[in-house]
């Protein structure tokens, strides 16, 4: 084909129609598929949680081995909780041991975080950053699907998660006030 | 506007069609609207679009059956992504966007999926009613007959005037891809054509 004749091809082309009115009205099963309220985007989200929390995982790990091998051993300064009266559905109640736990515990993080490195604080900052992240993530995916057993399990997991971060943060001040007390 | 708000909803698309004068005033505040989940406000931006999906629907698929299908998964589409639509472009490239999403998803479900909607396309092809007369009605039957590939980017570049990298951005291909799809479009065509004297 020449030159021109692309040419031809190309204003023929421009001259097609771009607006065709289909022969049948197909509003009405779009009023229908829209009429349910608009699906939540949990399916994604529900994948973009687990990503978080398998990143809060390794994250916390990594903080964990690089602290050890700085500061010895972590001493754990709450008891394990029993989250038996959490709830899900319109109000996510957290058990009332767990909440006096983590009340007390968030009251302390500020106190027990200036007494430890610049660069262990960042790391501890960043993990629960990542982790309040995904607690607003879970807890939005779970206002569009207030049954799903999956998410609340990844929600009572991101809790145990922050929960464990408090708590390891307060285990490592305690070494160091310790090690300063000799 | 307001004739538009009071309007019952069986003479809504009516009031519509008497106060689109200033269709872009209209459609900012129906995508206002409708992002506040008015689906009758949605009715009326797809009253306001319907005909520029289903046309790019019915180029790129080649199957009136399967355009309907994507023009109405297409909306559907965008009522559930339209709190994401900040208005960086215009409505109907977002919603162009969409439809071609839609295609190519349909498209990409599976092979036999894929040969299915081909098939579809040789038996029920585009209908002579699109609008296009003579030698262009020849050339609307060619593209058709085009390549996925070659079709959805001379349909794209070609008739709807987006660039390579546009046609590219949309299509998930290469600006070189797509240059080279078109090449083999204008290539095809002329050989089809050539056989039917065409001089347009």
């Amino acid at each position: 084909m020449t030159e021109f004749d692309d040419d031809k091809l190309a204003g023929a082309a421009r001259r097609l129609t771009t607006e065709i009115s289909p022969d049948r009205d197909l509003w009405p099963a779009i009023a229908e598929a829209i009429r349910t309220p608009r699906r939540s985007r949990w399916t994604p989200m529900l994948a973009q949680a687990a990503a978080i929390v398998l990143l809060i995982g390794t994250s916390s790990a990594v903080t964990y081995v690089a602290v050890q091998g700085q500061q010895g051993p972590v001493t754990q300064v709450t008891p394990d909780l029993i989250f038996e009266q959490t709830s899900f559905g319109s109000r996510y109640s957290l058990g009332p041991d767990f909440q006096e736990a983590r009340d007390e515990l968030v009251a302390q993080l500020d106190v027990e975080l200036a007494r430890l490195s610049p660069q262990t604080r960042a790391e501890i900052a960043t993990n629960l950053e990542v982790l309040h992240h995904a607690i607003f993530e879970i807890n939005e995916a779970l206002e569009q699907d207030p049954g799903n057993a999956l998410l609340q399990a990844k929600l009572v997991k991101a809790y145990r998660d922050e929960l464990s971060v408090l708590k390891r943060v307060g285990g490592l001040t305690r070494n160091v006030m310790m090690r300063n007390d000799i | 506007m307001s004739a538009l708000l009071t309007a019952n909803s069986s003479d809504y698309s009516q009031a519509m069609v008497t106060t689109t004068s200033d269709g872009v005033a209209d459609e900012a505040v129906w995508i206002s609207q409708a992002q506040q989940s008015d689906a009758r406000a949605f009715e009326s931006l797809y009253r306001m679009h319907v005909d520029k999906v289903y046309g790019l629907c019915l180029r790129m698929t080649g199957n009136v059956s399967e355009a309907e299908d994507c023009t109405q998964d297409a909306f559907i589409q965008a009522w559930t992504k339209l709190a994401k639509f900040r208005g960086d472009s215009a409505f109907a490239t977002w919603l162009h966007r969409i439809a071609v999403n839609t295609v190519l998803g349909r498209f990409r479900t599976s092979k036999r999926e894929q040969d299915r909607i081909q098939a579809a396309a040789r038996t029920s092809p585009a209908p002579a009613a699109l609008g296009d007369v003579g030698e262009l009605r020849d050339l609307a039957e060619a593209i058709d007959r085009l390549p996925a590939g070659a079709r959805h980017v001379f349909v794209l570049h070609a008739v709807y005037g987006y660039s390579h990298k546009e046609a590219g951005d949309m299509l998930g291909i290469a600006t070189g891809t797509s240059k080279a799809q078109l090449h083999r479009a204008r290539r095809l065509l002329a050989q089809q054509l050539k056989q039917q004297g065409f001089e347009a």
